[in-house]
């Protein structure tokens, strides 16, 4: 989808229409509304050059029990030690966002390199399934 | 909410007052593309003098951490007249982003607009 704050809605549509078809609680569809608004805007806002033709991918992996979601973008990427906590975000007033999805689902993956994009995925596992060993 | 002519999602902005309050009153979606409105919403008012702030979140359907954001940057502007950004909200998804990432610490949370009524400056 084209890398621009207006289609981040249409990103928590798609994403919540995948959960609801997977009987996913209103809860963990509410969790994966934000989480791949956060997602999405991080891939948006940090993409750098920006411009109009610039793009992201958002990839959504269903089995039963589980949604992965992976967003990718071919901006410039960064350094992750830069990526802060809560309390880093409260002190600065901003940041909020990667502990926020870290806080809101069950497995977390940030690949990411200097002038090489970046790949955010998570898994959110529906409450009351079981985890796999 | 999203605008049936555009499909685009919309924060409506209006205002009222309660007490001492200007009260901000949202309805919509906050996120990236639309959180820029409250931001001009806030930075209008303080401008034009007022200091005691509430936003009434009840009728937003959702809220990222863009949102919070800008109602941290709200409370930002405000501190330096010793005024207060405070939050109207009942809405348990919204809260619960709040209370996650400890933002429920830092605002006065008031479940009721009519709840401002009986606070006064300084309180």
């Amino acid at each position: 989808m084209p890398s621009s704050p207006r289609y981040v809605s249409l990103a928590r549509l798609v994403v919540s229409a995948v959960a609801r078809g997977l009987d996913f609680s209103e809860e963990s569809i509410d969790d994966l509304k934000v989480v791949v608004s956060e997602m999405c805007t991080n891939a948006i806002i940090h993409c750098e050059p920006r411009r109009e033709d610039q793009r992201i991918q958002l990839i959504c992996r269903p089995r039963p029990g589980a949604l992965t979601v992976e967003v990718k973008d071919s901006g410039q990427g960064f350094d992750p030690s830069c990526v802060g906590t809560f309390e880093d975000g409260l002190a600065a007033g901003k940041g909020f966002g990667i502990p926020l999805i870290r806080s809101l689902v069950d497995e977390f993956e940030l690949e990411t390199d200097e002038g090489k994009g970046t790949v955010v995925r998570i898994t959110k596992y529906d409450r009351g399934t079981h985890l796999p060993a | 909410m999203v605008d049936p002519n555009s499909q685009q999602t919309v924060l409506n902005v209006d205002y009222s007052r309660v007490g001492d309050y200007l009260v901000i009153e949202l309805e919509g979606e906050v996120d990236v593309y639309t959180a820029g409105k409250l931001r001009d919403a806030i930075k209008e008012k303080v401008e034009e003098g007022e200091y005691r702030i509430a936003v009434n979140l009840s009728k937003v359907a959702f809220l990222d951490s863009t949102g919070l954001g800008v109602l941290v940057g709200g409370l930002k502007r405000v501190n330096p007249y010793e005024g207060e950004l405070t939050i109207i909200c009942d809405n348990e998804k919204i809260l619960r982003i709040f209370r996650i990432t400890g933002l429920e610490k830092i605002f006065t949370i008031y479940p009721d607009a009519r709840d401002l009524a009986g606070t006064q400056a300084g309180d």
